[in-house]
Order: C-alpha cells, then structure tokens, then sequence
C-alpha cells in the first residue's frame, strides 16, 4: 500500500514538477517547491525503504519529513525579507542553516541505522539473495543480456 | 604575495603529491585483477566507503567555487547544499542496498553494469553508458583544468613558462594522477580519496574557524553584512536577488539529482558486506556537513571583510577563497588549504578517470555484446588514454569543456536518476521505459543546457523557459515523466525477472 502510494504520489509529482519549472510564474513556484521539493523526497524514500508494499513505523517519520521540507521551503521563499533576525541571520535563512540541514541528516541517519537490522537489510534478506545467485555467477562467469 | 613567496605552501603540495604517488605504489600490488582495479576487490569498510563517497562528490567548486558564488549572490547559493541534510539517507534507502546486491548477484562493477543486470537490456546498458561518458568529457575536463590551474599559480609557471604554463601544470599533475589511477586502479582511487577526504574535512573546519576570528566573530561577520551598502542584509536572506525559482531547481536537482552521480554509486558496490551500509548515511552526512563550512565560512567573511574595510571588493567572486588563504590565515594553514582544494579537485578526477575507461572496455563493449579479454591491462591503457583525450580536449577547448563540466552534475541526474531510483525499486518498470527515460534525461539535458549557456553561436535561440527555470530541473523532470508514461504504455504486467534480479529487489 505505502509503496503503491509512494508510486501514484512520484508519478503526479514529475508532471507537476515538469509543469512548474516550465510555467514559472504564480502557482508554478509553490508547485516546484511542494513536489519537486517534498514530495520527491520523501516518496523516493518510501519506495526504498517498503518491504511487501509497506512502511511499518517508517511512515510516521517520512510524513514527517515531507512536511517539514514543504514547511522550511515554504518558509524561505514565501516569508517577506526572510523575516525577524534570529542569530544575526534573517530567521528563514537561520531555519536554512541551522534546521533544515542538520535535523533530517540526524533523524534520517539515526532512523536509518536504529532500523536497519530489523527492517532495510535483515541477515534472511541476504541468505536469500545469496543462495538465489546463479550456478554460473557462483563460478565467476557469469554473463548476462 | 604571489604563491610562489609562500615555500610552506609550494612545500606542502609537494608532499601531498609524493604522498598521492606513494598510495599508488602501495596499490599496484594489491590491483592482481579487473574486481580490484574497477571495484577496488569489493573489500571496503563503511568509513572508507562514506569518506570516498564523500570526496569524490565534493570536486574543487565546493572549496573555490562555492565561496565565489556566495559573495556573488549571497546566501542563497546555500540552495544547492541545502538537500544535504537528506541526501545520504536518499542514497542509501533508495540505491545504496539494491546496487550493492546486485552486485552480490552478478559481476556488476560499473553502473552500465548493474542497469544491464536489472532490465536485462544492451540498449538501456548502452545508453547509461553514453550518458556517463557524455558527463564524464566535462566533468573530467573541467577537474584537469582547475587541477592545471592551481598548480600553475602554486608553482608560479605562469612568469617562467608563459603560454605553455597551464599546459604544462595540467601536465605534472596528470603524472601523479596517472601514476597511481593507473597502478593501482580504484584500490589507489579508493585510498586517495580516504586520504584526500580526510584532508578536506579537516581544512574546512579550520578555515572556518579562522574565517570567523577574521571576521570578528560569527555575531561582527553577519552584522557588517547587513549593515553594509555593498551587500546588505538582502545578501543573507534566503533568496536575496536569486529568483526563487532558480533556488528550487537547485534543490531539485541536487537533491533528486545525487541519486544518478555514478561516480558516488561506483563507491557502493566496492563495500565489502552489504550490512555496513547501516552507519553509511551518518558518515557520508556528518563529512559532507562539515566540509561545507569552508563554502559558509569564506563566503562569509569575504564581504564581512569588504564591508568592514579590511579587504578591497573583488574584482572577480571566484577570488574570494585564494584571497582570504593568502592574506588572512597562517601560512601553515594556507598550505593546509591548497593541499585541500588540491584533494578535491584530484579525488574527484580520479573517479572519473575509472568511469571513463570502464565506459570504454567494459559498458560499451558488454551493450554491443562483447567482451574484453584481460580488462586489468586495457583498463590501465583505457585510463590512460580516455585521461589524456580529457586533457587535451579541456586545453584545446578549454570553454567548451568547462561549459560541459557546469552541466555534468545535471545530465548524470536527469539521465540515470528515473531508471535507477524508481527502477530498482519498481519490478514493473520495463526495460523500454528506462531506455527512453536515459536518452530523453541525456539529450534534453545537452540541447538545453547547451542553448542556454553558450556564445558560440549567437544564432541559436534560447531554451523556450522563463526566467530563471534551470533547465536541468526541467530535464530531469522530464525524464521522470518519460519513465513513468512509457512504464504505464509497455508495462501493463510486471516483466518476468530472473531469480537473483527478483531476490535483489524484493530484499
């Protein structure tokens, strides 16, 4: 199901992408930054990380991340003269610099690692790769197409 | 003062080439076959797979590049870095494990290689490995001219040599680059890399550091910015006088667009157990992360400097880096610098110089239906040569290539990133469908681009886009959509995969 959905939303997402970097003007810059900047993202991500089509816990985290992606660029290009100084910085420019960049690397590489074993790449996912390796690519000479 | 007054700088570079060459011998015994010279004999650990990941990605634009940009448009350049925070776990969620399996699977040593494993097609195969070379002529060429171009200015060939001064900085560094690339192959490449990597990191964060002491401190540095009439507080807001539609295709592109750059994916198949990739997004991330303070740093205190008095305005923004290393940071640490840029320009190349001759005798040959007898001595002869024709061609047409190499980044995205992210993760995806998604993400990329940029002939129209549309954006949508509506048109049913493909993917 969320691989399916990971799919529909990439495959309305390229279009629109297409679409807005094509256009330009009014709509097509909020629509750049929602597709081609959120959702592309954390639909790739889906995809990758679903076994048998689902995400398990994973998906709390990946909405999660879709919509803070929309949000901080939301932010920073919608938000007039970047707003209030915080840190010396216009405060979307601080959001870029201090959140945006340092907050998903953590949580991702964090996630990524804590559910690594149990859910991307168990030791019975390798097993079975290994063992439906062909008899020829077993021997080193394989050849394939 | 003329790097040539600085003997700790000249000093420096000289030790890290000896040290470069010295990594080559050490690997020319370790390179007994094609698996150790393409994939470094698949026996690297996740820190030296991150590292090398990291310095490859990282070409000499982040150390000089980077820093010129901002001071010229301020600090919306951070667009192009802002992806960063999840790039690494993008790569390894979404290409990293099926790359490294298939490569459990089949002898998949290149990325040609592992799209003809996946879709079982010479024509895709084919037209990845066309892509890759097309990318590679510019990316390659531009790497050698900047390589040239810095060792020229640290040697000072420019009063003794005159015209031939770059051509022969080109050449000197060519000879370390050729010696070990070619001895030892992806096993010298590989540990170079580590090497170089290790060196970026640490140079950026004690440029930073001193960037910032140079300024007065982060709070004087950001204050003198905004209260100058040179630069303004326009200059640290988000998109300053980049439109923001500019600054959205730079964060589609280098965001969506890493996930097709071969000369990162190359490094995921030479992981020796496909379980280490667990710690890879945190180590590529955290290196990446902290080589970028010297983009911040410089760009930064440059027009912090300017504004405050203590440093004339440019004349060119790509001066801002060489200008702060020679006048405002101990010549140790400038030395430390240069070997730096020096370390990403070298690290970069020499992944390129592996893909180049592998396009040659292995992914060309394989998507004609052939094979190359003894791939570890054509490999050395193809590095060779494919080095040399880049470095020619970057001297005899030195804007041409340079142009080429602006748009590497983008044709490798817009042609590789559909069939490779969605089709190793999507069984339906039909080998049609990546082969039309390649040739329309290389081709669009290359007219556009091309129509775009160049001056050569100033007949030609300009790419019918609005202003500030970035053309590789506009590709590599493209090309997702190409993928997308001719897997819906030829892939109404799942292509039957063979067993091992089918394992990979449902791992």
């Amino acid at each position: 199901m969320a691989h399916r959905f990971a799919l529909a939303l990439l495959a309305a997402a390229a279009p629109a992408t297409l679409l807005a970097f094509c256009i330009g003007t009014g709509p097509g810059v909020w629509v750049a930054a929602l597709a081609g900047g959120a959702v592309f993202p954390a639909a790739l991500i889906a995809l990758g990380a679903a076994r048998d089509g689902r995400l398990g816990s994973l998906r709390w985290p990946l909405l999660f991340l879709g919509l803070f992606l929309a949000a901080g660029l939301l932010a920073a290009i919608g938000w007039s003269n970047g707003g209030p100084d915080v840190l010396g910085l216009p405060a979307a420019t601080a959001i870029m610099i201090f959140v945006l960049i340092p907050v998903p690397l953590l949580l991702l590489g964090g996630i990524f690692a804590a559910t690594f074993d149990r859910w991307f790449l168990r030791p019975e996912d390798l097993y079975r790769v290994r063992v439906a390796k062909r008899p020829d690519e077993r021997l080193g000479n394989g050849e394939e197409g | 003062m003329p790097i040539l007054d600085r003997p700790v700088i000249i000093i420096s570079a000289l030790l890290y080439l000896a040290v470069c060459g010295a990594l080559g011998v050490w690997s020319l015994r370790r390179t007994r076959n094609a698996r150790d010279f393409w994939i470094a004999g698949q026996g690297l650990g996740v820190f030296v797979t991150g590292l090398a990941t990291m310095a490859a990605a990282f070409s000499g634009f982040v150390f000089l590049g980077g820093p010129g940009l901002t001071y010229r448009i301020g600090l919306s350049s951070l667009f192009i870095n802002l992806s960063i925070g999840f790039t690494p776990a993008l790569l390894a969620w979404v290409v990293a494990k099926r790359l490294r399996l298939l490569a459990e699977v089949r002898e998949v040593y290149t990325i040609p290689d592992a799209v003809l494993a996946r879709y079982g097609s010479r024509s895709a195969s084919g037209a990845a490995a066309v892509a890759i070379l097309v990318g590679t002529i510019g990316y390659l060429g531009a790497q050698l001219l900047a390589l040239g171009t810095l060792i020229e200015a640290v040697l000072g060939l420019r009063s003794s040599l005159g015209d031939w001064s770059l051509a022969a900085a080109v050449a000197a560094g060519l000879a370390v680059l050729l010696f070990y690339a070619v001895a030892g192959g992806m096993i010298a490449g590989v540990y170079t890399d580590v090497f170089q990597g290790a060196l970026m990191v640490l140079a950026a964060v004690a440029v930073f550091v001193y960037a910032m002491a140079a300024g007065g401190g982060w709070g004087a540095v950001v204050h003198s910015i905004a209260e100058s009439e040179r630069f303004g507080r326009q200059f640290l807001e988000p998109l300053g006088k980049t439109p923001a539609l500019t600054a959205l295709g730079f964060f589609f592109v280098f965001g969506i667009g890493v996930l097709g750059q071969p000369h990162m994916l190359h490094k995921f198949l030479m992981i020796r157990d496909p379980r280490r990739l667990k710690w890879l997004p945190l180590i590529l991330g955290s290196s990446q992360v902290l080589c970028l303070l010297i983009w911040l740093g410089i760009g930064l205190a440059v027009p912090a400097l300017v504004a405050q008095g203590k440093l004339p305005p440019l004349g060119k923004p790509d001066d801002a880096a060489p200008v702060f290393l020679l006048g405002f940071v101990p010549e140790p640490l400038a030395g430390f610098a240069v070997v730096a840029i020096l370390s990403a320009i070298m690290s970069t190349a020499d992944s390129f110089m592996s893909l180049g001759a592998a396009v040659f005798v292995r992914d060309l040959p394989r998507a004609f239906g052939r094979r190359v007898e003894n791939e570890l001595l054509w490999g050395r002869i193809a590095t060779v040569a494919v080095t040399i024709a880049a470095a020619v061609l970057a001297l005899l047409y030195n804007d041409l290539i340079a142009l080429l190499g602006t748009f590497s980044f983008g044709t490798f995205g817009a042609a590789l990133v559909p069939a490779l992210a969605v089709g190793l993760n999507w069984k339906r995806v039909t080998a049609a469908a990546a082969t039309a998604s390649i040739a329309t993400g290389t081709a669009l990329n290359l007219v556009l681009e091309f129509l775009a940029r160049q001056t050569f002939f100033p007949s030609l129209p300009k790419p019918p886009l609005p202003p500030g549309a970035l053309p590789t954006a506009v590709s590599l949508a493209a090309s997702f959509t190409v993928l997308f509506a001719v897997t819906a048109w030829t892939g109404r049913r799942a292509p039957a995969l063979p067993e091992d493909i089918r394992a990979v993917m449902e791992a």
